[in-house]
């Protein structure tokens, strides 16, 4: 039973990734491409949040810190250093993981809303440093990277490359995450998450396995930051170290289902198209209504599914499939 | 010597406004345990309110007040009853999601509906001051921070005296023994939250004049609330009350002496050393 449970989990995913591999084949058209590029994007960025915030349990309002360290490292690299964002890549995402391991190890002490507020201060510190330090980061006037396309660049003339970028960090971030679900660190974080004394009791060490997911949650969404950077060729404090990004990584894992490895990649299907259709819809004057309908979505996930999309519509299948065979049944 | 009175002066005159703001949010997270993070947004929503008061409706912005308080103490009291009460004993992560939802929503329909746009009023009293001696002050200033002193003042009263307020603060000190006693506790929560709303709508009413009223205002004052209230000890009202005048001061002081956007970070920094050190807050009362 748990190797075809295995299986199936495996087959559903390689179908999810041969398609979306396949997919421009069939669509050329920018704008389409462009939603799928966002999609790979948030559902990446949601997806490493859900390692800190969902298995572990530790709710962080400040992740935007992680990405924006990202992105602002491969900028400052390149523009001043001329250092290629390939390895940019890799810098950002590892200056990410190492300042996420100096501030969470301190906040880890507070538990529940509290961590939350100390992940807020942090955000913003982070944020207004980076305001500060304007000789290496521009101020609050943003870095503008010059449009030389090229592969050493990782600027390109044409998305479908955006395309392919964001969707394997998607697919690797999927990967990692089930990985995680499945091994020993998985439960340990389940475990101290549901009751942190009781982990501690039976001999975990509680504070490094919360280090280690918010490590690898701030390398990915560094690494994020990173490829947002390349994408859209400006970053500035005010949008890469906003406090309104941080919440949009958190509530997309919460409507997706908490913890659960498929929850976020679905909100993140789910809610950024709807952002994106809104934004080419209305157009300029459609400022905050996406964000507006994400709290609402989100306050009715809160109140009638708390465990989140992908868990409510299991349990209908599950129910409906009970109701057919019991039909069987009785039939027979 | 006088620049430094100056400075004294202002800081308390800005910190009299934080102190409402923050037993608001005091007395929420005190009586009905929760944190609202919506908080800022609701000082963002009266400050709006108060806004239209005083331009379609003509009103004074402090004769507002009669008009935006109610509306935020039913505002606040249906945020507890169709928000709140499903997810009392709901995990961490969905209190703090209830209500980081409501002020995503709240922020961002004020976005959508009235723009981005910084807005403010001009009043008639805008730029009378008083002089002391050799130390200004500002007629509005001085307004606000004198109202906010009486509603605080006024506030404590209540609580202290009154037959609600002493209902609401045996549900703070303990529920089960309150629920005993025949207190109905879920009331008490609607009008904890009520109340903390209409602290607020005070606020907001008070604050119009001497500052622009935009979506995104709440995001600093309710930081700065946040700020406020750990300094003070979560859910002590008069650790908010004094906690907000100490941040006014530290706020004006290091507003001279330190560059404006290191200010904020390094006042920041102190919230994160307090909560991490003195999580009962630094005066180390409890809340009788």
């Amino acid at each position: 039973m748990n190797m075809i449970m295995k299986n199936q989990t495996l087959l559903l995913f390689l179908l999810f990734a041969v398609t979306l591999l396949l997919l421009p084949l069939f669509v050329t058209n920018n704008f389409y491409l462009h939603n799928m590029i966002m999609i790979f994007f948030w559902a990446s960025l949601t997806a490493s949040w859900n390692i800190i915030g969902g298995f572990a349990g530790q709710i962080s309002l400040g992740h935007a810190a992680f990405f924006g360290i990202g992105a602002y490292t491969s900028t400052v690299l390149f523009l001043k250093l001329g250092i290629s964002p390939c390895i940019g890549l890799l810098c950002g995402g590892v200056l990410s993981t190492v300042v996420a391991a100096a501030i969470s190890y301190p906040c880890f002490r507070l538990k529940g809303p509290f961590f939350t507020l100390s992940t807020i201060a942090f955000g913003e510190v982070i944020y207004l440093l980076s305001s500060y330090f304007r000789d290496l980061t521009g101020g609050a006037v943003g870095l503008l990277i010059p449009f030389k396309p090229s592969f050493w660049n990782l600027i390109f003339r044409e998305k479908i490359y955006y395309y392919y970028i964001a969707l394997i960090l998607m697919l690797i971030v999927i990967v990692i995450t089930q990985k995680i679900a499945k091994s020993k660190m998985g439960y340990y974080l389940i475990s101290l998450r549901e009751d942190e004394e009781a982990a501690k009791a039976i001999g975990i060490n509680t504070v490094r396995y919360k280090l280690y997911a918010v490590m690898i949650s701030a390398f990915f969404a560094g690494i994020a930051g990173v490829f947002y950077a390349q994408y859209v060729l400006f970053i500035e404090p005010k949008t890469v170290f906003s406090a309104e990004l941080s919440t949009q990584f958190a509530l997309m894992s919460i409507i997706g289902g908490l913890g659960t490895v498929a929850g976020p990649i679905a909100g993140a299907f789910i809610l950024t198209p709807l952002s994106e259709f809104l934004r080419a819809w209305l157009g300029g004057s459609y400022s905050g209504l996406h964000l507006a309908i994400y709290g609402v979505i989100l306050i009715a996930v809160v109140l009638m599914m708390p465990e989140g999309i992908v868990v409510w519509f299991n349990e209908r299948v599950r129910r409906i499939k009970a109701k057919t065979t019991k039909g069987q049944e009785v039939k027979l | 010597m006088t620049q430094f009175l100056q400075i004294v002066v202002s800081g308390l005159l800005l910190g009299g406004i934080y102190s409402l703001i923050s037993i608001g949010l005091t007395l929420i997270f005190g009586i009905v345990k929760i944190i609202n993070f919506a908080h800022g947004e609701f000082l963002m929503v009266a400050m709006y309110l108060a806004f239209w008061s005083v331009s379609l409706l003509n009103m004074d912005p402090y004769v507002s007040v009669i008009l935006v308080v109610p509306v935020m103490f039913v505002l606040g009291v249906a945020t507890q009853k169709i928000v709140i009460n499903p997810i009392l004993k709901s995990p961490d992560v969905m209190q703090i999601f209830a209500t980081v939802g409501v002020g995503l929503v709240l922020q961002n329909m004020a976005l959508f509906l009235w723009s981005a746009d910084y807005r403010t009023i001009l009043t008639p009293y805008q730029s009378i001051n008083f002089e002391l001696g050799p130390i200004v002050f500002s007629f509005t200033r001085l307004a606000t921070f004198v109202l906010a002193m009486l509603v605080s003042i006024g506030f404590f009263y209540f609580l202290k005296h009154s037959y609600a307020g002493k209902a609401l603060r045996s549900v703070a000190q303990n529920r089960e023994a309150a629920l005993l006693m025949g207190i109905d506790v879920n009331r008490m929560y609607l009008i904890a939250f009520g109340l903390g709303a209409a602290c607020v709508g005070f606020a907001g009413c008070l604050l119009l004049p001497v500052y622009y009223v935009f979506p995104s205002v709440g995001t600093y004052f309710g930081i700065t609330a946040f700020v406020v209230v750990v300094l003070g000890g979560m859910g002590n009202m008069k650790g908010a009350f004094l906690g907000g005048l100490l941040i006014g001061l530290v706020e004006s002081i290091s507003g001279v002496y330190v560059d404006s956007t290191l200010k904020e970070a390094i006042y920041f920094i102190l919230f994160i050393l307090v909560l991490l050190f003195k999580p009962n807050g630094l005066f180390g009362i409890r809340e009788s």
